[in-house]
């Protein structure tokens, strides 16, 4: 992404806050979108068109957990692990995605389609033991089956035009 | 058992309302009409004679909080909604959003014509993507049809909401490091005073309140802060929304009124009960960061009042259940994994405490421990840790486990000493 | 209760049972400090700016809060009654020291700050005194280095924040950070660039444990070898005050000083001024007298040649030339003024190098300001010159002036370093009058102004000079701050010492048989080229420097010189503060301080010396002297003194120079921050390095026909030379840039003796002149 199309995307939020800083957070989940993540040049891009520094950038970046400074996968899969999911099962349905995927616990596949993460909870602890892909709605209750559909379906679709994490 | 189901609207409408005209239908925005034909100040007065209590965990009174906010300071007044609910075991105001975004709009432009203000901002945390885009429509409907925009409240006096997502860090649900994460910095909390009424987003005067809380307003302001006080109890009033998970047949929401329903019937007359078989073990009634009670307190009416006097908190209302198959040295080291992994690190004894937390239970649990020694070593630790921190997080994350170990001492000696195996989960699907 | 008759602004509290006073909005842990009571800390240092409280070490007991409260973030009020060593107190001290180590390896017997470490300090004092954690520490990968100058140990970090809001708030370069969270939070540059600046050193000064520590210092000594003196820099005109570290003679070490000097530098110094300090052992250090007679060129005893000077000197007919350069301590100047009254029948001239001045008189009358003045003010205006490169730890100040509500503002032809954190009006070189028109409303709004001048710009362009005088005269409440374009300009100029042009004019008369230099190589500096044929002239040369020099080959006698950070004396800061140098160490035996040999000679020429210590000098020159009236040596103590304004007199009272006629680009000199001579013979400062080139807006260089990567051919009427060329959009059309200061190279030659403005014709370099 260019900083003229970020400035493009910027130029109606500038006027919603008093101080050019808010916009550090929204320019990265949205340079976030193009490539799934953050490499450095994304982040001198959102330094340039806010005017902050790059480092300062990455010291926001660096903070939240769903901002990414190293490559993932096509599609992150993030596991609840907190206390809820894990009384029904969360431990179990992560493990079995691992072994899926061929992973050793979080990480990548080599194919670069998924990552594999356990995360704090979600937010559906109805749901629970359930999981996110990117940020898309929260998925549950899961049996072991359920998730092993949705890996397969989501390595037949495509990759996303934008990727929402 | 009362369940009145009356406040969230679209729980007594029974359906979901996330477009503007079902929303009218279903008698959206007459509680704005009202809190418009009555003067800021009077408005004020009715949050105050509600005895609404801010949902997000501290449980201060609304009314009370939106009157320190100075006046005529000749900067602006913002309002922040803090929608970032990540306490563990919490998703009321995910449910609010997802069904009832207007009754949030509605609450909240309420409030904004009492304070005084022409901007909002709605913090919502990253993962709650799906229901930021709700947000986002509604938001954006309410603004063509003139409910937001320039003449918000009436002629010339303009009010609009901004959608501001979060990207994944539990403290910036603390109102200070929400802030901070809103102005574009790191998520830290700030020192305190100034407090955010007098010094809040950009320096400005600001009124911090949950979803749950402003969701409240519209039938307050259009049914009567009278009608809302006499639900519950003197000290408790009106309607609380509870999240129930863990080991229950039917997690969900529930709205019951204040202090007339008991921790017992919320979880077996609500919730579906436990497994056949199976007995409650362990509760946290308000969020991960209360103290975790036993079977002994399940009779205890849920109001403020009440759980304190078991020990506990009534907190954002995210109850998790735990039956006797679980082991609590697990459950409390899954905790304490949570907070060191939450910890935002800008204090010592919370960036260092609960990460020496979570190791030690990890051991005890991989059978590493250490027995009495370890038992020992947490007790002086959580000393160390609560009330000499920043924020409250690190306070959070030693009392569930601080009342753990007091609850369930023998339990804890034991898997210092053997170390704990996983128990069977439950895996079925919940009913409903 | 607060006392009656006592101010409102006064309140009155306990600690520890002791009743304490202490103005309101004073911090607790400040208010316990001023009875002795120790409240330890670690986050909290009010020079960066609002306390954080993020570390807790500073946990007191306050009657009546809940809880334990922060000392360094809570304000004393009327009758509060605080514990700082009660059970409860100490217990939650003990505890934070604990969790500190938890994660902190124990490798103070390795570490470069054990010794003089905070947090071994504290954990003794208020500590557990062994640490209970079985725990694996955490780890991060091995120590690397920030910068060349500086190394990071990320273990060791106890997440303080304080280098940090340094970088961010203080020196606002954006460039130190936190990344990640938690307890795996650590400090780090953007992708792990190195951290460039000109303040980086202060980092090392701010951690309080051994995370960041000094690559040049790293393993020389630990504290128990060392003997620290607090000094002046002698940098630069701005008179930061330091501390040198000596151990075995040699300068180990500059540090900020732990009690700052809150007037001038805040306790910040500039990373040039900290880490120039090898250059005393420099290849080009003059280890020993030379002497050249009927033997030969050869070294002698210090002894030896001052005697032989002695003889020189001691013909009441010659005629007697004495140069004083930069940096020269005042007693210095006042010696060489009262030799010069007792050789060559007291005909001798003593003059300085430097810019003469005339036209600046007005200017140098007005009230003048101290930098701490900055703090307060409503309107900063910054005329000419670059504080950033040539003052640096100003650039400091006028940061903390904007972030203190000042309207910043920088007028003048020159790209600057704060160009960020003012309203900039660059202006066309020659034009600075015009810009002075511009602001004229903006500062008689003000109430509260500082205005900062420059030396050397201002010189170059007398009707700014006037109309900016008169401007601030205009205004009310309105101080100025000349910024000097060298060291020992406001000492020798409170003397009535005047510049050198007289001098050189007598030589090239024939009416000099003899020239001592002090500290200076005139052939290196303005029209250098003139004053090395006019040289040629004088039968004997008599050089007292430090280091080599193009005048050592020539000289018949070289004398040794002692440095600033050897020697003693007081230096005048361009505020007018006359502060005082200690001797840190003495790296070269065979040298002596030039206030000792001249006190030597005047007593070898067979005069009676009152003067034998630089204090005895000072005393004296303080009776003789009005701008010095009044001001005891002993008292100067590590605050120094104000001197009083001087009117200018005699020599330097000559006319304004002249707008240069001719053709060719208005030159603009610029002075780099890690450009001047000690930058290049330190080698910590190799990597930074700015060498001498000419810079040129690309239209300018297209116009010329001259390439990015080509040398140029710079003349001007006061000589010619080759340089390398930058290009870039920072610089005006229609000028010259010309960076100066490596010594290799004097570009400085290329400029006029009277700090007028120049033109320089640049071109293509023929071949021959770019290979050789
Ligand atoms: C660590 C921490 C996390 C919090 N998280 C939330 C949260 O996710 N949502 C929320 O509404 N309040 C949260 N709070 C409480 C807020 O700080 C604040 O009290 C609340 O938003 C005020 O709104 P209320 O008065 O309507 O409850 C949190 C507090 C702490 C200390
Ligand atoms: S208690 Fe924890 S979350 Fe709160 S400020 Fe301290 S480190 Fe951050
Ligand atoms: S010195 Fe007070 S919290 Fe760090």
């Amino acid at each position: 992404m260019t900083v003229h199309e970020l400035d493009e995307f910027l130029a109606p939020l500038r006027p919603q806050y008093a101080d050019p800083r808010s916009l550090i957070l929204p320019a990265l989940k949205h340079v976030q979108e193009e490539t799934g993540w953050l490499p450095p040049d994304a982040m001198a891009t959102v330094a340039e068109a806010t005017g902050f520094s790059q480092a300062y950038v990455e010291s926001i970046a660096t903070f939240y957990d769903r901002l990414y400074v190293e490559p993932v996968g096509r599609r992150v899969i993030n596991v609840c692990v907190t206390l809820s999911c894990m009384l029904r099962g969360s431990d179990e349905i992560f493990e079995h995605i691992a072994d899926y995927l061929g992973l050793d616990g979080e990480g990548t596949t080599d194919d670069g389609m998924f990552t594999l993460h356990k995360v704090q909870c979600i937010g559906a602890c109805d749901r629970a033991p359930c999981l996110q892909v990117d940020a898309g709605e929260q998925i549950g209750p899961l049996e072991p089956a359920d998730a092993t559909c949705l890996i397969d379906d989501l390595r037949d679709e495509p990759a996303p035009a934008r990727y929402c994490r | 058992m009362p369940v009145l189901n009356s406040v969230y609207r679209h729980r007594e409408f029974g359906d979901t309302l996330t477009s503007l005209a079902e929303y009218e239908r279903a008698g959206g925005y007459l509680g704005l009409q009202d809190a418009l034909a009555m003067t800021p100040d009077d408005a004020l007065y009715a949050f105050h004679r509600s005895g609404l209590r801010g949902r997000g965990g501290a449980g201060f009174p609304m009314g009370r909080k939106a009157s320190f906010l100075p006046k005529d300071t000749g900067k602006p007044t913002y309002i922040v909604v803090n929608a970032d609910e990540s306490e563990p075991g919490t998703f009321k105001d995910r449910e609010i959003i997802e069904h009832n975004p207007f009754q949030l709009i509605e609450g909240i432009t309420i409030a904004a014509h009492a304070v005084g203000c022409e901007r909002a901002y709605i913090y919502i945390r990253g993962e709650y993507e799906h229901q930021a885009q709700v947000l986002d429509s509604a938001v954006e409907q309410a603004r063509e049809a003139g409910r937001l925009g320039p003449d918000a409240l009436g002629p010339g006096r303009p009010f609009d909401i901004t959608v501001y997502r979060g990207a994944g860090a539990y403290i910036c649900g603390e109102e200070t490091a929400l802030l901070e994460s809103l102005e574009g910095k790191r998520g830290q909390p700030r020192l305190k005073p100034p407090f955010p009424a007098v010094a809040g987003l950009y320096g400005c005067p600001t009124l911090i309140n949950n979803v749950e809380t402003l969701a409240a307003l519209p039938p307050i302001m259009h049914r009567g802060a009278d009608w809302y006080a006499a639900m519950g109890n003197e000290k408790s009033p009106g309607t609380k929304l509870f999240s129930v998970s863990g080991h229950v047949m039917n997690p969900g929401n529930f709205e019951i009124v204040l202090g007339q329903t008991t921790l017992r019937e919320l979880i077996y007359d609500l919730a579906g009960g436990l497994r056949p078989g199976r007995e409650v073990k362990a509760v946290w009634p308000g969020g991960s960061s209360v103290p975790v009670i036993g079977v002994g307190s399940l009779d205890v009416p849920l109001d403020y009042e009440a759980l304190n006097g078991v020990g506990t908190f009534l907190g954002s209302g995210g109850c998790i259940v735990m039956d006797d198959s679980g082991c609590i040295v697990r459950a409390s080291w899954r905790l304490a994994q949570f907070y060191q992994h939450e910890s935002c690190g800008k204090c010592t004894p919370c960036r260092e405490g609960t990460g020496w937390l979570a190791k030690i239970l990890g051991r005890m649990v991989h059978g590493e421990g250490r027995g009495e020694e370890d038992i020992r070593m947490l007790e002086s630790l959580f000393g160390r840790i609560s009330g000499r921190t920043l924020c409250p997080l690190a306070d959070g994350a030693v009392m569930p486990v601080q009342s753990a170990l007091n609850l369930f001492r023998d339990e804890f000696v034991r898997v210092a000493e053997h170390g704990s195996p996983r128990p069977v989960p439950m895996m079925e699907a919940p009913v409903g | 209760m607060a006392d009656q008759g006592q101010s409102p602004d006064i309140v009155t509290l306990t600690i520890n049972g002791r009743q304490v006073t202490a103005p309101k909005g004073t911090m607790l842990v400040d208010a316990a400090k001023a009875v002795d009571i120790e409240i330890p800390i670690f986050c909290y240092e009010p020079r960066l700016g609002p306390p954080v409280g993020a570390c807790r070490m500073c946990l007191v007991e306050v009657e009546g809060m809940r809880g334990l409260q922060t000392a360094c973030s809570t304000p004393v009020a009327d009758d509060m009654v605080v514990q700082t060593e009660s059970e409860v107190a100490k217990d939650a001290q003990d505890g934070v020291l604990e969790l500190l180590l938890a994660n902190h390896p124990l490798d103070c017997p390795v570490c470069d700050k054990g010794g003089e470490c905070p947090l071994q300090d504290r954990t003794f004092r208020f500590g557990p005194g062994e640490t209970r954690t079985l725990e694996p520490k955490l780890h991060f990968p091995k120590p690397l280095d920030l910068s060349p100058l500086v190394a990071l140990d990320r273990e060791r970090c106890i997440a303080c924040y304080r280098c940090v809001r340094f970088s961010q708030d203080v020196a606002e370069d954006g460039q130190l950070t936190f990344q990640e969270r938690g307890d795996h939070t650590e400090i780090a540059t953007f992708s792990g660039d190195p951290y460039e600046g000109r303040f980086t050193g202060n980092t090392i000064d701010l951690c309080p444990v051994g995370a960041l520590t000094s690559n040049p210092y790293r393993f020389v000594s630990r504290p128990w070898d060392i003997k620290n003196t607090p000094s002046v820099c002698a940098g630069c005109s701005m008179g930061c005050n330091l501390e040198v570290t000596e151990r075995d003679n040699e300068v180990k070490r500059l540090t900020g000083r732990p009690d700052p000097n809150m007037a001038v530098e805040e306790g910040w110094i500039c990373d040039r001024g900290r880490w120039g300090y090898p250059a005393l052992r420099s290849a080009d250090r003059i280890p020993h007298a030379v002497l050249v007679d009927q033997v030969g060129r050869r070294g002698v005893l210090l002894e030896r040649a001052l005697a032989e000077v002695a003889g020189m000197l001691i013909n009441r007919d010659l005629r007697i030339g004495v140069l004083l350069g930069d940096p020269v301590t005042v007693e210095t100047g006042f010696l060489a003024q009262e030799l010069a009254e007792r050789v060559g029948d007291g005909r001798a001239m003593v003059r300085r190098t430097g810019i003469p001045g005339h036209g600046l008189g007005p200017l140098r009358a007005l009230p003048g300001a101290q930098m701490d003045e900055l703090d307060a003010a409503d309107v900063v205006l910054v005329v000419g010159g670059d504080p950033a490169s040539q003052q640096p730890v100003a650039e400091l100040r006028i940061r903390k002036a904007r972030r203190h509500g000042a309207r910043v503002s920088m007028v003048g032809p020159r790209p600057s370093a704060l160009d960020d954190a003012c309203e900039v009006l660059r202006t066309t070189p020659g034009h600075l009058v015009d810009a002075i028109d511009v602001m004229r409303d903006r500062l008689l709004g003000s109430s509260r102004a500082v205005v900062l001048w420059d030396e050397a710009d201002l010189a170059a362009e007398p009707a700014a000079a006037a109309a900016l005088a008169e401007l601030v005269a205009a205004t009310p409440g309105a101080r100025a701050l000349e910024m000097c374009a060298d060291v020992s300009g406001p000492g020798l100029r409170a003397l009535g010492i005047p510049a050198a042009g007289g001098l050189l004019q007598a030589i090239e008369a024939g009416h000099i048989d003899v020239l001592v230099t002090i500290a200076c190589d005139p052939t290196a500096g303005p029209e250098g080229t003139r004053w090395a044929t006019a040289l040629e002239g004088v039968g004997t040369i008599i050089e007292m420097g430090a280091y080599v020099s193009g005048l050592t080959d020539r000289a018949t006698v070289v004398l040794p010189l002692l440095t600033p950070l050897e020697e003693e004396g007081v230096l005048v800061s361009m505020a007018g503060r006359a502060q005082r140098l200690r001797p840190g160490a003495r790296e070269c035996e065979g040298a002596a301080a030039a206030w000792e040999l001249l006190v030597a000679l005047t007593h070898r020429l067979g005069r009676a010396v009152p003067d034998r210590t630089p204090s005895q000098a000072f005393s004296r020159l303080a009776q003789r002297h009005s701008a010095f009236a009044g001001l005891d040596y002993g008292a100067l103590g590590t605050e120094g003194a104000v001197i009083a304004p001087v009117e200018a007199t005699g020599a330097d009272a000559g006319t304004a120079p002249a707008q240069p006629a001719g053709d060719g680009l208005l030159v603009v000199p610029c002075r780099p921050v890690f450009g001047d001579a000690d930058a290049f013979r330190s080698d910590a400062l190799e990597p930074v390095r700015e060498p001498a080139r000419v810079c040129l807006a690309p239209a300018e260089a297209e116009r010329l026909g001259v390439r990015t990567d080509a040398r140029v051919h710079v003349r001007t009427p006061h000589g010619e030379m080759v340089l390398p060329l930058e290009v870039g959009s920072r610089y005006h059309e229609g000028a010259a840039y010309l960076v100066m200061g490596d010594p290799g190279t004097a570009a400085e030659r290329l400029l006029p003796m009277d700090g007028g403005a120049v033109r320089a014709v640049v071109g293509v370099a023929a071949r021959q002149e770019v290979s050789a």
